[in-house]
Order: C-alpha cells, then structure tokens, then sequence
C-alpha cells in the first residue's frame, strides 16, 4: 500500500512536470519572441526590445530559459501578467475559491442526481421513465455548456443576476453576503448540473446494466433476498465502483464547464480569468491557468485512484 | 476464394445494416445526417453568399423574425438563417477533419502500446494516460492561442487533444483480441507482427474505431463551438460557434434576441445528437452484450 | 410416496427471437433425502435448466410446465413470500463457476452469514467453514484471494449455511485440478452421509458422477434418455449416448480404453525433437526448471500435469514461440534457429494444436481462410485451393469443398477441432504440439479427435507431444508419458510403466485422484497420496 501510494504520488509529480515543461513549451517556444508580442502596434526603438528581452530573460538560449523557468515555476512564480501587470500567482490566488465554490457545488449535485437516475435506469430499463431520462441525458449531453447558460439567462429573464458574484451594495454581514453570492450562483450552477449529470448518468447506468448478469447476482436471488435488497446490497455498491474513477476522470469536463459557465456569466474565477487571458492574449497568464487547472485534475486523479484502493478490495490487495 | 469472402463480406454487411435500421434511435439520427449534410453541401448553389458580407446587408440590425427574415438579424443586419445555414458547413469540416486526426492518432498510439509491449507500451500508457486526464479544453485553448488563427489550427487543437480515448479503447480491444488463442495459432502458423496486426487485430478493432469515430465527431463539433465561441475560431468564417460568439459579444440575451440565440445553439445540438444516436446504435450493433438494454 | 424432490413431468421453453425454443421436455424425477441423484449430459442438455428450475431462478424469458415438488409443495404454485423462505431454507445451490457466483467485493464470512441472518437461523461461520476442511480465518478473505478449490468450499459452505435437506451442485469441480477435485468430492460425499442431505449432482463427467451418486440420469437433447443405479447405468450403459460418454472417459488400467497397440510403438526411432536442460525464468518465479525430453519420429508422448505445473510454457519452448533462460531445444540434432526467419521455417515443421477450437480460429475467418493462414505466411506455391482441400480431408472434413466457406460459429466442437488440425496439417509438418486438445469437447466426440491423431500418426508417421492433465487420455492414446511436477520432470517412461507401476509420490497422488468407478478392478499400484 505504502509503495503503491509513492508510485502514484512520484508518477502524479512526473506528471506534473510534464505539465509544466508543456506549459513551457506552449506558451514560450512555439509563439517565438514574445517581445514582439507584447509591443504590436507599438512604435519601440531596437534598444528598447533589446532591454525588454533581457528584463525578460528571453535573450539567453532556450535550454538555459527553461532552467530559469523550471525554477521560477518551482518557487511558484509563473511571471507577470502583461495585462493587470500583477504576478500571475497572485490573481490565480483570488479567482480559486468563486471556481471551487462553483465546481465543487454542481459536481457534488451533479454526482448525486446523475448516479440516482443511472441506477434508476438501469434497474427499470426500457421503462417509460428510463427511456425519458436516457433520452434527456443525451440531448442535455449533446448541448455546449455555454449556450445552455446563455438560453437560462434569456429565460429566466430578471429573476436572476445574469452576471458577476455579489452586488456592490448588499449590507457586509455573512448572511446577506452569502445569499448574494448563492443568488448569483443559481444560473451558473444550474447550466454545469445539466450538461454534467447526464455523464454521471449514462456511466452508471451501463456500469450498472454491466454488472446486472454477473452471475452473483443469481446467488443472492437464491439465497432468498428480496429485489430491493440484491439491488441495494450486491449490484449497486459493485457498480458503482467503477463509476467513481469515470467520475474523476470526467473532471477536465467540470474544468472546461467551468470556463465557458464563467465567461458567459462572468463569474470571477479562473474560467473567466482563463478567458481574460486567452483574449489579450495575456501569455504568462494563460500559461498559469493552464498549469494550475491541468496541474488541480492531475491531483484530483491521484486522489480517485486512492479512493478506489480504499474502496475495491480486489485493487486493495494487489 | 475471394467471390466466396465477398459475397459472404456482403451478408454481414446487409445484416448488419438490417440490425442498425432496427433500432429507432439509430435511424432518426442517420436521416438526420443526411439531412444536414444535404443542406451544408447544397449551401452554395440554394443560397445567395453575398448576405454574409457586413458592407453588403440591407437590413437593420436585430430585427425580429418576420416573413423576410424567417430568423431575424444579427448585430450587423445579416439574416440568421442564412448564418446558421452557411455555419453548418465550418462545423461539419472542422468536426470530421479533426476527429479523422484524432482517431488515426488514437488507433496508431492504441495498437501500438498493446501489441507491441515491454517500454514501447509502457511509454506509450504512460503518454496515453497524461493527455487523458489533461483537460482537453484547457490544452486546446492553449494551442489555438499560441498558433495563428484559422481552420488548420483548431482543426489541429482538437485533433491533438482528443485522441488519448480512443488510444486507451483501441489498446483495450487489441489486448482482448491478443489475448485469443487465434493470435497464438497465427504466431505458431510462422506469422509476424504485420500479419498478426493485418489480418487478426485491425479486422477486429476496426469496427470498434468506426463507432468510436461517430462518438468523437459529436464532441469534437461541441469543442470546435466552444472554441469558436471563447474567439478563437477562424475570424473569416462564419461557424454556429462563432455566431454564439458574436452574440455574447454583442449583448443578444440582454438584447432578449433569442432569435440569434436558438437557432445556432440548435444546430450543434441536432448534429451532435445525431451522430451520437448514430454512435449508441452501432455501437450495440457491434457488441451483442449491449443488446435489448438502451 | 412423495420423496424430498419430485420433477413431474417437467417442461422449459424459452422465448426468443426466433419463437421459442425448448430447453427441457418432460423430465421426471425423484430424490430421497441422504441420496444422491447424478445428472449427466454435455453442454446443453439442458441439465442447468433444471437445477435452476427447482428454486425458480429461471430468467423471466423462460416458461415452465410441469411440476417441481419440493417436499410434496409446488414450486410453481409458491408466492412470492413463500418462494423466498423456502430458498436457501429448504434448498441451496452450489453454482457452477464459483469464481463468478460469489460477490468480488464482499469478504467470504459475510456472504455465508448473509443467508443464515436473512432467514433467522443460528449458526457459526466457522463451523461451516470447518465442514468443508477450510480454516476459520478463511471467512476473513475476499474471494479473489483464494484458490479454486478454497472458492468452491466456500460456496459449498454457503449453501449448507441454512441446513437445507436439499442442495443441488451445478457442475462442481469443473474447472479444479484432479487432486483438489477429489477433495472437494470427498467433502460432499461425507456431507451426504453425515447429515442426511438430498444431493442433485450435475455434471458433464460422467467419472465424476459414478463415484458419488446412487442413481444417474442421463440427458440429452432436454430429455432424460437413461435412468436407473448408477452402478448399473455406468457398467452397462443401454442408450447409444450414454455409452458414448461412458466410452469418453477411460479408465486407467483398462485395456478396453487403451488405443494403442504396443506393435504400433517404434522405440528405436530417430530422434526428432530433443529439449535439454530447458530453464524458463518470469522474472523470479521459475516455470520450467531444467527440463530433459524427447520426442522420436511418429511417437506420441502425453506430458501430464496439473494447472501451473508448467507444462504450457514448456510446450510454447518447443515451439520456439518462447525462448529458454537456460538449455537447449534441439530439431533433428540442430539447434532451434533464432532468426525470425529461421524460426518461421522452423514451425513449418511442428505445429501446434490448441485446446479451444472455438478461441483458436479467428471467428471472422471462413475455414478456407483458416486453414490457407499457413500456406500464405509461408508463400507456398502452387495450387492453395488443392493444398486446403487435402488437409481438410486428411483431418476428416469431407467433402472439403463443402466446408470452405463456413465460419467457425457455423461448425459444431469437434468439426472446429478438425479445422485447427487441418489448418497444422496443411503445412506438411513432422510433430504437433496439441495443448489439452479435447478438453474443451464434449464427451461424444473426444474419442472422435483421438482416433484421429492415431490415425494421422499411422498414415503420416506424424510425431505427436499431447499435453493434458488428464491421465485418462495418455492412457488412451501416448506411447509415453511424461510427469510434470512445479517446472520439472518428476518420472517419464512408457504409458505402463508410468501409469500401472509409479514410483513417484506425485503420480501416485495424481492417480489416486481420479474418480473410479466400479467397471474394472484397479491396477496394482498402492494408493499413498
């Protein structure tokens, strides 16, 4: 257990480095001089380039930038944003917690409305209602995020603040301020519930379906169990393993949600900070989000894979 | 021999088309493909391009549906309609062209890292499950910022983001196939890798990659709408995403012109639910477990 | 006289899509408490139908006609409530596969105890466990941590859990090793006897069943075409099905099962395959620990063993489709080239016969694809279609023609088999490596294969290394055994020297493990196991 544990945690690192060396690779290699970027359309004299690549630090060769690079990104200094000229550690600092409220929200809710349905499903497949919510499933699954949003906030007209997380003016006591914010939260949580539940459904579903001809199953009927109780006992725990690594490995879905959720309503977090920069375009800022998001599912992953050690005992002992 | 393989080839084929055309579901999204298809190649001759050009519009913008424009205008007084149909055309190309990138990427890395194994497959898994849990999007914006604007690049930033699924199914089914004892007759019959991999393996994952690539051309039109839509789409073309785009830019919900809202939004979700009814159909086709359970 | 379980007249169809189609037709039996009824028939029959009927497990396509009386109450006729008190209560089953029937992700203990909380009745887990000779710590373990035969006392446990009068065991021992097949024999055997129980024993071996059961059925095709002893049904079989499954199930010792003449035995022959000091290493465990043998020109050597002996990685040595940590595999004298190349040529001349005809041809493949597979690897030239037909008529398939273009999916087991072995053939080879090549056939058409292996080696003087862990078929049709035991040779030598007189412990064990039956007098050898 120990040494799977470190086997993970060392691959989950390598990865991470992979990220990083990816975001280095992305965001400094393949655009070519940056400088020249930064100063489009701006009347700059050959001294002034030449001072700005050194305070850059883009006038040495590359094997030695990435070095400078892969050190300045392990002291956690992903540069300065040429747009909000702030460090760019610093505004993903602020953003992190709108997007966790948010994400964690609707994939809790999502989880727990997307398993209920798929084992419902499952179990009365080929139902009117199986065939209804299968059906639903799809359709909502075939929608962009985005436009859901976008047709929510035309519909519900003013019910709802159609953008940002507070109003400037509510009173600063906890209570109105949470209020605020979960009144804010309505619409862009509702539109990630609708797209991602129907992934959680349709998984376990199959994953359930799947599991409905082992032949235990047919043991426990003849132990003398009641429907319910096979269901409950035997076939939905079994199912449901497997769902909970999908679960995890849909997250980069909940990350890209998160983006288009929060660029339509500007929702202040690192989707919507993600969008800033990807429209500048910011560079050092898009390459800190792109790290930090890529770098939080990685995590997210190797806690899913501890998860299902803990859960599965056929995993467990290998 | 070989009018015998055919004509018996020919059989599984009708049967096979029998069994699909049984299935409601499977049908209503092959029609509906042809359909849209239809349209998207009829776009040239049916409709007039000059209504596309801003410098050229006689409307006024945001005008509501009415008998000459069926689906209103947009900010610059073009007809939706015409937009929606002439986006049809960017979706479809962008979709199919990337999926056609990414399944080639995914089947070649897939059949690789299963059959040939020691570090050859475990560089490969290890590869493999990277850029699985990578968030495609977040790796495709990247791409399509850094490189400049048009077709190739977000054909290219789909393309390369998502093939690791498919990589990680087809290496599934090339193990599975492996695993026959057939592969083990066909090894000890003097047969090398070309032959095991010819005449046993690709067969055998081929019509698995087929359904596969019905599924990702669904989401690879969705990534090029949300692509499109964050502006990062080719600024020259008109796609449902980019119309989405230019909506949110310009203020459609405030505006309350969900006549330039719906209409392009619908467009994706009918391909997609097309090609994805079309996918779940083959797919329990193709895998007699499934079958008599969606 | 209404007995502990009475089939009247018992009927199964199921619906399907092509209309229905009948699984069981009018069946009737009896069974006295602390007697033991066999059910024997191949796969198919329709024998799992009716143990599946007793407690109404059937799946909702199915329909039932006909009565199932379990202690004089209609199954049938039970709601729901009653239905399920009397399961596991009144009857248990002991499924078959018990890999499959147990819950992976519940621990052992709690899948016994669950029947004895749900129908209040008190007892230990342990003490169930200690009936079938496992160790109490054994209810601590998930099923994948135990071995085959732990996992089907386990589930032997599970079904006495309720102190039922009846259980009915589906195909027991398949898939064990002959010495753990004994024990878990023996445990139901004393389990009968000690408390009085009804037992259904159903199996497609018929050995099996002569040494446990009072009374035999035998099925076939949904019916029950003999009845009677099994004393009786075994030592002179009435139907022409049951002495085909009798016939398929030799018994050691009995010339009447011996195929093989001693004139046909040249033991002077040259020497065609030579194996010398083979090592074969994965990683740590060792699979094949220095390993002497050979096989002279048309001679049939059996290697037996059991499962995880060995014996497949030595074969797949031979065929060079493994290379040796250690030691040599010499072809008529010649090293065996490392090359691809010379390898490729290599295996023209030994070919390989697998034991699952139905995995071994690719089902996408008609039988003209399957059997020309050589010929194209190997670019042989001239007439392919002659060539295919040849081998075809040589394995039995004629007219061969006819056959060309069927799928493998369109051909019984046997006929399958044939295709494997013309598709070797086909090739002009001198040896064939057969891996267990009938245990995955039905009984009837075993005796079918080997005679045509015999056949192959009287016409084609074609060598043959058949590897089984079943003594029963060296017995029938090698000219010499060897023994294998964890990775190495314990004792070779002829098939009588071996199997009539063994001096090594193991043989011994393994021998004593057969199931006997009461048709011949055992062969002299002790029984020390």
């Amino acid at each position: 257990m120990i040494r799977h544990l470190a086997g993970k945690v060392g691959g989950a690192l390598v990865s991470l480095l992979f990220v990083v060396a990816l975001g280095f690779l992305l965001f400094r290699v393949i655009p070519g001089d940056p400088v020249v970027a930064m100063t489009r359309g701006r009347p700059v004299t050959g001294d002034q380039l030449a001072e700005l690549r050194a305070r850059l630090g883009v006038d040495k060769p590359l094997t030695e930038q990435f070095v400078d690079y892969l050190a300045a990104a392990v002291r956690g200094d992903f540069g300065t944003s040429y747009v909000y000229s702030r460090p760019v550690l610093e505004l993903i600092g602020e953003r992190l917690w709108p997007t966790v409220l948010l994400t964690g929200t609707s994939t809790v809710l999502a989880v727990v409305i997307g398993l209920w349905l798929g084992i419902r499903g499952a179990w009365r497949r080929g139902s009117r209602s199986d065939r209804i919510s299968t059906g639903l499933a799809l359709a909502q699954w075939a929608m962009p995020t985005f436009w859901l949003g976008m047709l929510l906030s035309l519909a519900t007209g003013d019910l709802f603040p159609s953008g940002g997380m507070r109003y400037p003016d509510t009173p600063p006591d906890f209570l109105s301020q949470s209020l605020d914010v979960a009144h804010h939260m309505v619409l862009p949580c509702l539109t990630m519930i609708a797209v991602v539940y129907a992934q959680y459904l349709l998984v376990m579903r199959s994953s359930l379906l799947e599991e409905m001809h082992a032949d235990y199953l047919t043991t426990a009927r003849a132990k003398g169990l009641r429907d319910d109780l096979v269901r409950r006992r035997h076939a939905v725990p079994n199912a449901l393993l497997p769902t909970v690594t999908l679960v995890f490995l849909h997250l980069g879905l909940v990350v890209s949600g998160a983006i288009t959720v929060e660029t339509v309503f500007s929702w202040p977090g690192l989707g919507l900070l993600t969008y800033e920069a990807l429209t500048g375009p910011d560079l050092p800022l898009l390459q800190g989000t792109f790290v930090v998001l890529a770098g939080a599912v990685i995590t997210m992953n190797v806690f899913a894979d501890l998860l299902y050690r803990v859960l599965d005992p056929r995993v467990r002992a290998s | 021999m070989t009018a015998i393989a055919w004509q018996r080839r020919r059989a599984a084929a009708g049967a096979t088309w029998r069994e699909f055309a049984s299935q409601r579901g499977g049908l209503v999204g092959l029609v509906g493909l042809a359909v849209i298809t239809l349209l998207a190649l009829l776009a040239p001759w049916v409709t007039d391009a000059s209504g596309l050009d801003v410098t050229r519009v006689t409307a006024r913008p945001w005008e509501p549906p009415s008998s000459t424009y069926w689906l209103g205008t947009d900010h610059n007084g073009r007809s939706v309609l015409l937009l929606t149909w002439w986006g049809t055309r960017i979706s479809l190309v962008v979709g199919l062209a990337a999926t056609v990138l990414s399944v080639l990427i995914g089947t070649v890395v897939g059949i690789a890292a299963a059959h040939f194994g020691g570090w050859v497959s475990a560089v490969l898994m290890r590869f493999t499950d990277f850029f699985l849990v990578l968030p495609s999007l977040v790796l495709a914006i990247a791409l399509s910022t850094v490189l400049p604007r048009g077709l190739g690049t977000i054909v290219l930033a789909i393309g390369v983001t998502a093939w690791p699924a498919t990589a990680r199914l087809v290496r599934a089914q090339t193990l599975a196939v492996e695993a026959r004892p057939f592969i083990e007759r066909a090894r000890a019959l003097g047969g090398g890798h070309g032959h095991v991999i010819g005449r046993h393996v690709l067969p055998a994952v081929l019509p698995l990659v087929f359904v596969n690539t019905t599924l990702t051309v669904a989401s690879a039109i969705v990534a090029e709408s949300t692509l499109s839509f964050l502006g990062l789409g080719d600024p020259t073309r008109v796609s449902w995403g980019s119309l989405l785009h230019a909506a949110n830019m310009h203020g459609a919900v405030s505006q309350r012109a969900w006549w330039f809202l719906v209409p392009p939004g619908l467009g994706v979700v009918c391909v997609v639910l097309a090609f994805t009814l079309c996918g779940r159909a083959l797919e329990t086709v193709l895998n007699p477990r499934l079958k008599g359970e969606r | 006289m209404s007995g502990l379980l009475e089939l009247r007249d018992l009927s199964v169809h199921y619906r399907s899509a092509r209309g229905e189609v009948t699984a069981v037709r009018s069946v009737s039996l009896g069974l006295e408490s602390g007697q033991t009824l066999g059910l024997a028939g191949e796969s198919g029959c329709g024998k799992s139908t009716v143990a599946m009927s007793v407690l109404r497990l059937l799946p909702r396509t199915a329909r039932v006609e006909g009565q199932v009386l379990l202690d004089g109450e209609d199954v049938q006729g039970m709601t729901w409530g009653r239905l399920r008190a009397v399961r596991w209560a009144a009857a248990s089953v002991v499924f078959q596969g018990a890999m499959h029937a147990l819950n992976p992700v519940h621990r052992v203990g709690e899948q016994i105890a669950e029947p004895m909380r749900l129908h209040g009745v008190s007892g230990s887990v342990s003490a169930l466990l200690d009936q079938v000779e496992l160790p109490a710590r054994a209810a601590r373990a998930y099923p994948h941590e135990l071995s085959g035969g732990q996992k089907q006392r386990v589930m032997i446990a599970m079904a006495l859990a309720c102190e039922p009068r009846l259980v009915i065991a589906d195909e027991p021992t398949t898939a064990l090793d002959v010495v753990v097949q004994a024990q878990v024999l023996a445990v139901l055997k004393r389990l009968v006897t000690e408390r009085g129980i009804g037992l259904v024993m159903i199996s497609h071996d018929l050995s099996v069943l002569a040494s446990t059961c009072d009374r035999l059925a035998v099925m076939r095709h949904g019916q029950v075409v003999e009845e009677g002893p099994a004393r009786q049904v075994i030592a002179s079989p009435t139907h022409p099905h049951t002495q085909a499954l009798a016939a398929a199930f030799p018994t050691v010792g009995d010339p009447a099962s011996r195929h093989v003449t001693p004139s046909e035995v040249a033991p002077d022959g040259p020497v065609l395959l030579r194996a010398e000091g083979v090592r074969v290493d994965f990683g740590a465990t060792r699979a094949v620990a220095g390993v002497d043998l050979e096989v002279r020109q048309g001679e049939i050597v059996a290697l037996v063993g059991q499962s995880g002996s060995g014996k497949t990685t030595l074969a797949r040595t031979l065929l060079g489709l493994q290379k040796p940590t250690a030691g040599r595999v010499l072809f008529e004298g010649r090293e065996l080239p490392r090359s691809a190349s010379g390898l490729r040529a290599y295996r023209r001349q030994v070919q390989l016969v697998l034991q699952d005809p139905t995995s071994a041809l690719n089902p996408r493949h008609s039988v003209y694809e399957a059997v020309a597979e050589g010929l194209r690897i190997h670019r042989v030239q001239g007439d392919e279609a002659a060539r295919v037909a040849e081998a075809l008529s040589q394995a039995e398939l004629r007219p061969p023609e006819l056959f060309f273009p069927s799928l493998p999916h369109e051909l019984s087991g046997g006929q399958r088999q044939r295709v494997v072995i013309a598709g070797a053939l086909a090739l002009g080879p001198r040896l064939l490596v057969a891996d267990e090549p009938v245990a995955s056939l039905d009984a009837s058409v075993r005796g079918e294969i080997l005679a045509l292996l015999l056949r192959l080696r009287r016409e084609l003087d074609l060598a043959a290394l058949v590897i089984t862990h079943d003594l029963g078929l060296a017995w029938t049709i090698a000219d010499r055994v060897a023994v294998m035991y964890r990775g190495e040779l314990v004792e070779q030598g002829t098939v009588e020297q071996v199997l009539l007189s063994p001096r090594h412990d193991y043989t011994r064990t393994l021998l004593a493990a057969v199931p006997h039956d009461q048709r011949s007098t055992r062969p002299n050898w002790t029984s020390s196991p």
